[in-house]
């Protein structure tokens, strides 16, 4: 690790100020992406603004038909709240999926987005429950918000201050754990609101999370079935030592009709 | 730890426009992706400073660029190399074949990228997204330039 | 038996610092006036190195020195070796090159060791490596056997032209081919044995430090044999003579083999401390251990074994390609050959064996011996061959193991081993009825039904341990004696103080040594200390590997507490007024035959030290004995591993469903010690068939430099384990202890395979059986109906 200045913020708009102003500061939520990343020095922040003291940033709360978190809020908490339980059980086993029990008690859901791996769990339940990323400055639909590979439309001095997840009639996420990292080697979410189906799948994309268009017009019916004849073409697919593009591909269907089983409460 | 990826694109110029912009190292240092400096050592190689950032990790890396197999107007080899410090290195190079196309001229590249060092040890996962992306920025930003200057 | 005595399972005594973080380890120590030492390392597998820079290094804030090999050539510092002389089929020695503990004109490995940055901090270290500025010129990498062995491939060490360090042979060639020429059938396999790193949970770490005073130097390392360390340090390497380098191995958080190995990095620390006046620190992080430790495995196999007409074993050829680095680790060309080619007999009447194995050097880390060292790879390239031809001569495989098991002791095999104990036939149909085998097929249906394969495989593994009596390795090129050392203090009041050679790096010696001295001393284990890992303390030793602490260190302690009591009975002769030849020992006590009259073993350590009550000029007062121990065979665990595992075809996942061992480790001081190593080996040995894979690209880097892409096994890969054990005491050592600490890692990877392709219903596929390889091999038509 290089030296840097450490500057525990108190709000959100002093937060906001601080990344503005300094010269190459970044954010520390649950710091295990960056804190890593610097022991190796292959970040060198010149200040480090720790979010963890902005009390309102953390805590869930049921708002109207969506489940609000607050970007602080560490996976564990996520996965253990009574609120998301009641309101979209998959969510809470998403994030009681995320790492090993060290991760979840630092890792942050706004961390997570913001970071936007291409193997994080997050994301793809972003996506396919159509969440919104509120900001200090604005609200961004998923949609727009994930860009590409550790990218996002988050801009200059703009801080995640929560994720409001809509409340789906069904959800369902399956992952296929990369077995020496345990990040999501492909992990797909499937979600259910009326006649819609949404399907995200993170892992595998070679440009990071992604939806599955042609499978979420391909549920005729929301069941596993429906995906059976549909295949993901390797292009455009990571390939690394764990697996090649090909096999990825193979794994988002299972996990896709997987998670859409899991969705109907069934296991397939 | 190595890759290789090939792509094309169409650009709205004719081939001694496209071939120029392509020798023209004002283009070359926008086109590629973090390049803070690029001057010219000969007429076909560079001193280079480019500082990449994929998630958290930031790199500078300090290196040449050389034209090589020049071909005008049908192509080249752009190639390059760079230490990256306690990251590692890195290098590679693009093939550029240029031809005629009813919309102006075709750009087809393959490109090959090495690295080694941390870069490799740690970020195994990333490299061929990183690799894809950055070829890709780089190739977008040329097409944007043709298409400025057409 | 008694609560703490041999037999029992005592909880061990080492635990306590352990899990309340009391234990000392390496890092732990910190010394006045320490510096930080930080390595700069080639990021290229293969390089001319035409300079290295270091003026920007020696302006950074806090930096002491840079040291280059120039520096170590100046000071005639030698440079680590390989302690184990391989000859050639054709008598040639092996072709070494030379292995200097800074690089010396060139790179051969990512992670090569090129320069050395001391400085106040390890911070300030690090920036100092930082500013070292080294010009490499690469050159080709050679990252891979084939690779190095291909014809006009360059030369990684000048002294190997073609990169083959030995062409080795063990076994009659003529006779081997004889038995192949009248076989009915013959089983050929080509087999991959993945190469591994150790992962030891703390990693390397050294101190040295120099006293200008008495012109003493101490080094404080992870090693698990702080006297050979000092040996080779001292009489090759040339820090300086035995009696002025003491070595301290203080508590050490795992090794596995890999901290048998002197390497540069202590040798540096040592070194250095002298030349900046400073004690001198460095502590591995986790990605330089990956790079820069001692590699396991990594073999390529043609086997074939020949049977007759009623499926009987005629003989076997084995060839391999052993990848043993770019430089020779210390005891890297024995693993291979001598630890390898005489276990290929298995546990089977083999007439005819021959292996021919040629050691490689590649542009990687060093390789050398991990748990198991060179028995792993022939308990499966055996495991493997015997699954596949009863597989191809639609047999049981339980029935053909039966029909070509040794049965007859002593065996002698066709490659120099002669098996003195066991018995394996017991050892299977323990393991099968504790596995209920009889029941597998409606398991295997009951999967089938939930669209899952579920496979059932085998493991007869043997092994050599308790290496081993000196004139045997000598006669096959060892450069060291296998003995080993204990002494036995007893204080005045009677408590004991062992000192042993052996060196525990959790193993739980200070419980189990303790268990056999209380046991024979008759007195509380509380009143028994193990002292170890301190050249200073600890006359000589030979350390702890290849599962030897039991069978030869603590044989060493039964020999010098048999001196003990013998001397023992002298003082008591005195003390009770009886003759010495009337005196006897027990529970404690010295006791006159036939009389109540009795004194307890401290009351006679007590006597033996006031020595009112003899002549001192005709005994020696005091009661401490020492003893050296030189064992007359190898010994030989064997078992049998039952793999039971269930493989998802859609994504290729394998969950392990159920596991059963059985082992023969002679007799037991401590059950569940013993549990504890089996269930230890058999993780790692799940880890090579399942997930560890070391991989080094094309261009020589290391991919697989964190745990991010390195896979270990984790608790959730496994089951619970059955574990069993069956008892033929090992004739060659007092208390007829054998080993159990490589059995597990020995026996797990071809279970794992023969159960995976019993699943798959073919043969095709190689460790790691990855879910990526496994889902591949899916694809594939099986070539058999699954075994029924």
């Amino acid at each position: 690790m290089y030296a840097f200045d450490y500057i525990k913020a108190t709000s959100l708009d002093q937060a906001a100020k601080l990344l503005s102003e300094k010269e190459e500061a970044k954010l520390l939520a649950g710091g295990h992406t960056l804190l890593p990343t610097m022991k190796q020095r292959l970040a060198a922040p010149g200040v480090l603004v720790d979010l963890s003291g902005v009390s309102d940033l953390r805590g869930i709360a049921r708002e109207g038909d969506a489940v609000v978190i607050g970007a602080m809020t560490p996976h564990g908490e996520v996965a253990t709240s009574a609120v998301v339980r009641a309101a979209i059980p998959s969510l809470a086993e998403l994030a009681s999926v995320i790492g090993d029990p060290a991760v979840r008690h630092r890792g942050t859901i706004g961390g997570s987005v913001a970071n936007n791996d291409p193997a994080a769990d997050y994301p793809a339940a972003c996506l396919a429950l159509g969440a919104t990323i509120v900001t200090n400055k604005r609200s961004v639909a998923a949609d727009d918000f994930f860009t590409g590979l550790f990218e996002t439309a988050l801009e200059d001095g703009e801080i995640v201050a929560k994720v409001s997840f809509p409340i789906p009639d069904k959800m369902g996420y399956a992952k296929f754990r990369n077995p020496a990292s345990r990040y999501a080697l492909v992990g797909v979410c499937v979600a259910q609101k009326g006649s819609t189906a949404r399907v995200a799948v993170t892992g595998a994309g070679s440009n990071g999370v992604f939806r599955w268009k042609e499978a979420e017009a391909a549920f005729a019916t929301f069941d596993p079935a429906s995906l059976e004849k549909l295949t993901m073409s390797p292009a455009g697919i990571n390939g690394d030592i764990h697996a090649d593009a090909e096999y990825r591909a193979h794994l988002i269907g299972v996990m896709a009709r997987r998670a859409t089983a899991k969705a109907l409460g069934k296991r397939l | 730890m190595a890759m290789t990826m090939s792509g094309e694109v169409v650009l709205p110029a004719d081939k001694a426009t496209v071939w120029a912009k392509l020798n023209d190292p004002e283009t070359l240092k926008n086109s590629i992706p973090g390049c803070q400096s690029l001057e010219k050592t000969s007429d076909t190689s560079f001193a280079a400073v480019a500082k990449i950032k994929i998630g958290p990790v930031s790199a500078t890396f300090r290196g040449k660029v050389n034209l090589e197999d020049l071909d005008p107007p049908n192509g080249y080899r752009i190639a390059g190399e760079g230490e990256g410090g306690v990251a590692g290195f890195a290098k590679g190079g693009a093939v550029v074949k240029l031809s005629d196309d009813p919309a102006g001229t075709k750009l087809a590249y393959d490109v090959e990228a090495q690295i080694g060092g941390k870069l490799a040890q740690l970020g195994a996962r990333l490299i061929n997204g990183v690799a894809k992306k950055l070829a890709d920025e780089f190739f977008a930003k040329f097409a944007e330039a043709v298409k400025a200057g057409a | 038996m008694s609560a703490t005595g041999i037999g029992a399972r005592v909880v061990r005594k080492e635990d306590h610092r352990f899990i309340t973080g009391k234990g000392r380890y390496v890092d732990d120590i910190n010394r006045p006036g320490q510096s930080h030492a930080y390595f700069v390392r080639s990021p290229h597998a293969h390089a001319t190195i035409k300079s290295v820079d270091a003026s920007e290094a020696l302006k950074k804030p806090g930096v002491l020195a840079v040291f280059t090999g120039a520096d170590i050539a100046a000071d005639k510092i030698g440079g680590l070796i390989c302690g184990w002389m391989i000859h050639s089929k054709d008598g040639s020695p092996m072709k070494a090159g030379a292995h200097p503990a800074l690089a010396q004109g060139k790179a051969r490995y990512v992670g090569d060791h090129v320069a050395v940055v001391i400085a106040e901090t390890l911070a300030q270290a690090r920036d100092g490596a930082e500013a070292v500025v080294v010009d490499y010129e690469e050159l080709p990498p050679l990252p891979d056997m084939t690779l190095a062995t291909a014809k006009g491939a360059a030369a990684i060490h000048a002294e190997a032209p073609d990169n083959i360090v030995y062409n080795w042979h063990l076994g009659d060639k003529a006779a081997t081919d004889a038995a192949f020429a009248k076989a009915k059938h013959v089983t050929k396999l080509d087999i991959v044995n993945n190469r591994l790193v150790p992962n030891a949970m703390e990693p390397r770490a050294a101190i040295g430090e120099y006293d200008d005073g008495d012109g003493v130097f101490t080094l404080y390392t992870t090693s698990q044999n702080p006297h050979v360390a000092r040996l080779v340090l001292s009489a090759f390497i040339g820090i300086a003579p035995e009696n002025k380098l003491r070595v301290i191995a203080p508590d050490v958080g795992g090794g596995f083999g890999s901290k048998i190995f002197i390497y540069a990095e202590e040798t540096i620390c040592v070194w250095a401390a002298k030349k900046v006046g400073r004690p001198v620190k460095w502590t591995a992080d986790r990605t330089e251990e990956f790079l820069a430790v001692a590699h396991g495995r990594d073999h390529l196999t043609h086997a074939e074994l020949a049977l007759d007409g009623d499926n009987r074993i005629l003989g076997m050829r084995v060839s391999t390609k052993a990848n043993l680095g770019a430089y020779l680790s210390t005891f890297a060309s024995s693993v291979p050959t001598y630890l390898y080619a005489p276990l290929l007999s298995g546990q089977y009447n083999i007439p005819s064996i021959y292996c021919e194995v040629d050691g490689v050097y590649t542009t990687t880390a060093p390789v050398d011996a991990y748990r198991g060292a060179g028995r792993p790879e022939a308990t499966y390239v055996v495991e493997r061959l015997i699954e596949v031809a009863a597989r191809e001569r639609r047999m049981d495989p339980t029935a053909f193991r039966e029909m070509n098991f040794v049965r007859q002791f002593p065996h002698q095999t066709p490659v120099i081993m002669m098996y003195d104990a066991g018995n394996y036939p017991l050892a299977l149909k323990t393991a099968m009825d504790m596995h209920d085998v009889k029941t597998f097929a409606q398991r295997r249906s009951e999967s089938e039904r939930r669209g899952k394969l579920r496979g059932l495989g085998y493991s007869a593994y043997i092994e050599a341990c308790g290496i081993a009596p000196s004139a045997a390795v000598g006669s096959l090129g060892a450069g060291v004696g296998l003995w080993e050392s204990a002494e036995v203090r007893v204080n005045p009041i009677g408590t004991v103080e062992v000192l042993t050679g052996s060196h525990a790096h959790g193993q739980g010696h200070e419980t189990t040594f303790a268990q056999v001295v209380a046991d024979r001393l008759g007195i509380p284990i509380e009143n028994v200390s193990i002292v170890h890992g301190d050249t200073d303390k600890v006359q000589m030793g030979m350390g702890t590997y290849g599962s030897r602490s039991g069978a030869v260190g603590i044989s060493a302690i039964v020999k010098a507490l048999d001196k003990v009591v013998a001397k023992g009975k002298k003082v008591a002769s005195h003390v009770l007024e009886a003759s010495e030849g009337d005196i006897e020992f027990k529970d404690g006590q010295f006791q006159v035959k036939g009389t109540d009259k009795k004194a307890g073993f401290g009351d006679i350590a007590l006597q033996a030290y006031i020595a009112h009550k003899f002549n001192g000029q005709e005994l020696e007062p005091g009661l401490k004995e020492g003893a050296f121990y030189d064992p007359t065979n190898f010994t030989f665990p064997a078992g049998v591993h039952i793999c039971e595992l269930e493989i998802d075809p859609s994504t290729g996942a394998t969950e392990i469903k159920k596991w059963t061992a059985v082992d023969d480790f002679g007799n037991v001081i401590n059950p569940m010690i013993v549990e504890g190593q089996v269930h230890g080996g058999i993780a790692q040995g799940v880890g090579q068939a399942l997930a560890e894979q070391a991989v080094y690209d094309k261009s020589g880097q290391l991919l697989t430099a964190s745990y991010m892409d390195y896979c270990m096994p984790r608790a959730d890969d496994l089951p619970s384990f059955e574990i069993g054990m069956i008892t033929t005491p090992a004739p060659s050592n007092p208390l007829g202890l054998k080993g159990c600490g490589e059995a597990g890692a020995i026996a797990a990877p071809p279970a794992v395979i023969n159960a995976i392709t019993d699943a798959l219903g073919h043969e095709d596929i190689a460790m790691p059986a990855t879910p990526q390889a496994v889902w591949r091999a899916c694809q594939k038509r099986p070539s058999r109906l699954a075994a029924e």
